[in-house]
């Protein structure tokens, strides 16, 4: 309403009071210190077990739970409460839909070229139950090709895993388009959704996915937090991956009921103080607006592309144009190992960035690259640290 | 690889101040004990160092940062051998000091970083020292000399020196714990040098002769030194009384400065010794100049007695 305004923003983050550039919100967002409040909050004052004791204090968490809980679920625009569940980060919702489906030998699971470990390995785990893993090659310049996810799916697929915005270039893959395919094959489909949560916004049910996972980490929130939303009738027919406390309604020496949605699959005592923490980071984006936070992102690609693209010792990964990449800019200095230039960036203007395969191994090693040096962008970030960036990229290309 | 052999002293140093390189530390240690034993060095140390001064240099001077990053291994090597050298330099000064109380060497008054003050090798100067025709005539132990200590020794200490000497002074509690530990075995002739610009040092010299005449020179030399450099015109005459000498007899020997060619005599010796300031002492023909600590005393005196068997 009022606009956006970053200069307020970065008086959130305490952290940005230093000599620091951060650019590695790809990995790990900052934290605002209304977040840190809010864990606060649970540790100083209700410091209780959730949905177990009746008194005052475990009211309040149970309150507090599920207030995080709506928060989430208006963020993603999913259609109740009991479609939240909440896990450690992005990867635990997805071993949780990969052991909790009902996988027959043959079945098949399509994975993109660019995928994350974290939705590459519980994938190709099943191939020890004979479930065969597909991988769907992308276009050259690293965009989705809808063709060869057809030319892809079989009457043995049983699930599509792709990432909604790629995490190696930051390619937003199209969710709709793949859903609609997939459907219309009888496939569900689950989007790994730990890069587009925190820089747009998303609808689960627009999108009309079956399965969404996203790590809180990466959206302001805290560590050891993240959701899996599955459509409701899904959830229910999923197994249990964890069992054992608050998953069982009654048990016996013999058997037991399970718990109903979403506590089935909330095994033990939860991080109450991330879940709390981690509902008021999905306030704190939906205050900012997410289209704000996407518009700042393109904008400040948009310059270090502009500054960087002409620089012939700059090796850019994804497509060249900077509004196909959202707020990542990955890239290569010719000659020069990417931690080399991570390191020198670091000691030079304390800008933080990300080297290495990003847990992309799998894309690196068919494409015989070392690694690559990532700097991913938030509503945090300036032009004016843009600028230094790209003045300090500049200069560690003249070394070679 | 060749910056973890530099960087481990380095961070071992700096660790024992920062929590923060005691990581490095353990890490150089690592790397150096994989090379040693011809393994990879795996912790990447080397890399991350070249790209932290890399990043360093860039901040204010990124011609040095290309020139370092380019030239880096040349660096490292030449680094190494400085730090080799360096090291192997400061083994030496080490040793020179613990074994001869300066880090040049025996006969070196140069700057030493270990007595920064110069503590070990100061002496009283005394002026218009030439060190007789320019031929240092070594003094040898005098019958006639009265000695501290076992007559009989095998060794004799020969000091120059002045009672109210502050260096002099400084060396009495080494030149005792010398003469305690060879007990039997090592004496001192202590040889007097009054000190012009000293006042009260021609009257102590002359004191303690005075007191010998009377056979109580030993008992006297350690009442000068227990003064602690602090003297009257009484002290003399106050330290004759409480040793019961004859008072009239010590007075008439002052007054009268009876020993006075003695005292010429010792300081002809000390200048043809080339003795430069007090104390210096000799042990046969090895010099020893300023209050020394014990372990330099030790090595001269272990080495002129092995020399005799």
């Amino acid at each position: 309403m009022f606009g956006f305004n970053v200069e307020k923003v970065r008086k959130d983050f305490p952290v940005l009071s230093q000599r620091l550039v951060y650019f590695d919100n790809a990995c790990m967002s900052l934290k605002p210190k209304q977040v840190v409040e809010k864990m606060n909050e649970y540790y100083e004052k209700y410091p209780a077990c959730g949905g177990r004791s009746g008194h005052r204090l475990s009211r309040e968490v149970d309150y507090q739970v599920e207030l995080a809980r709506r928060e989430v679920q208006k963020l993603i625009g999913a259609g109740s409460q009991e479609e939240i569940i909440f896990v450690r980060n992005a990867t635990e919702g997805i071993n949780l839909v990969a052991h909790g489906l009902d996988w027959e030998k043959g079945d098949e699971v399509i994975v993109t070229d660019k995928e994350h470990n974290s939705n590459l390995i519980p994938w190709l785990k099943l191939k020890e139950e004979g479930v065969v893993v597909r991988v769907c090659k992308g276009n050259e310049d690293g965009t989705f090709n809808l063709k060869n996810l057809r030319d892809c799916l079989s009457k043995k697929t049983k699930l599509v895993a792709v990432v909604h915005v790629s995490n190696l270039d930051g390619v937003e893959n199209p969710i709709a388009d793949i859903v609609k395919t997939a459907h219309a094959n009888g496939v569900w489909v689950l989007v790994d959704g730990a890069q587009s949560v925190p820089h747009k916004e998303v609808d689960v049910r627009k999108l009309d996915v079956d399965f969404f996972a996203f790590s809180g980490h990466k959206a302001l929130g805290p560590t050891g937090t993240g959701v899996l939303y599955g459509k409701k009738d899904l959830l229910n027919k999923m197994c249990q991956f964890i069992v054992g406390g608050q998953t069982v309604l009654d048990s016996t020496y013999e058997g037991y009921d399970e718990e109903l949605l979403p506590k089935k699959f909330e095994a033990g005592l939860q991080d109450y103080a991330g879940i709390i923490g981690l509902g008021e980071a999905c306030r704190y984006l939906k205050r900012i607006g997410l289209k704000e936070i996407e518009k700042q992102e393109e904008k400040l690609n948009k310059l270090a592309t502009s500054l960087l693209s002409g620089n012939e010792k700059i090796e850019l990964i994804g497509p060249r144009e900077a509004e196909k990449r959202s707020g990542v800019f990955t890239f290569n200095v010719k000659g020069m190992r990417s931690h080399d230039v991570a390191k020198m960036l670091d000691a030079s203007k304390g800008i933080a960035v990300r080297s290495g395969a990003f847990c992309v191994h799998s894309w690196f090693n068919a494409h015989k690259i070392d690694g690559a040096v990532r700097a991913s962008f938030y509503l945090y970030n300036t032009e004016d640290e843009v600028r230094v960036f790209v003045k300090e990229v500049e200069k560690i290309c003249e070394l070679v | 690889m060749v910056l973890c052999w530099i960087a481990l002293p380095v961070f071992a140093v700096l660790a024992i101040f920062s929590a923060r390189y005691r990581r490095l530390t353990v890490e150089s240690l690592e790397c150096l004990f994989r090379t040693a034993t011809l393994q990879k060095c795996q912790s990447g140390l080397d890399d991350r160092m070249k790209s932290q001064i890399t990043g360093k240099l860039l901040r204010f001077s990124p011609a040095s940062a290309r020139f370092f990053y380019k030239h880096y291994k040349i660096i490292s090597f030449v680094l190494l051998i400085v730090f080799i050298w360096s090291t192997y330099i400061s083994a030496v000064a080490i040793y020179n000091y613990i074994e001869y109380g300066n880090c040049n060497g025996p006969d070196s008054d140069g700057f030493c970083i270990l007595d920064p003050m110069g503590e070990n090798s100061a002496t009283c100067e005394i002026p218009n020292s030439v060190g007789g025709n320019g031929k240092i005539v070594y003094p040898k132990p005098d019958p006639n000399t009265p000695v501290i200590g076992n007559r009989d020794a095998e060794l004799t200490i020969i000091e120059f020196g002045c009672y109210v000497c502050p260096y002099t002074n400084d060396a009495e509690e080494t030149v005792k714990a010398v003469l305690d530990y060879y007990k039997g075995r090592v004496n001192l002739q202590f040889i007097v040098y009054p000190l012009p610009a000293h006042e009260f040092s021609y009257e102590s010299s002359m004191a303690s002769k005075c007191a010998e005449e009377q056979g109580k020179y030993e008992e006297y030399h350690e009442k000068l030194f227990e003064q602690n450099l602090v003297f009257t015109s009484q002290t003399f005459m106050n330290v004759a009384l409480e040793l019961e000498l004859d008072v009239g007899q010590f007075e008439s020997c002052m007054e009268n400065q009876t020993y006075a060619s003695d005292i010429e005599k010792d300081k002809a010796l000390a200048v043809a010794a080339g003795v430069k300031g007090t104390p210096t002492f000799f042990v046969n023909e090895q010099e020893i100049i300023g209050p020394k600590p014990f372990k330099t005393f030790k090595t001269v005196i272990d080495g002129e007695l092995g020399k005799l068997g």
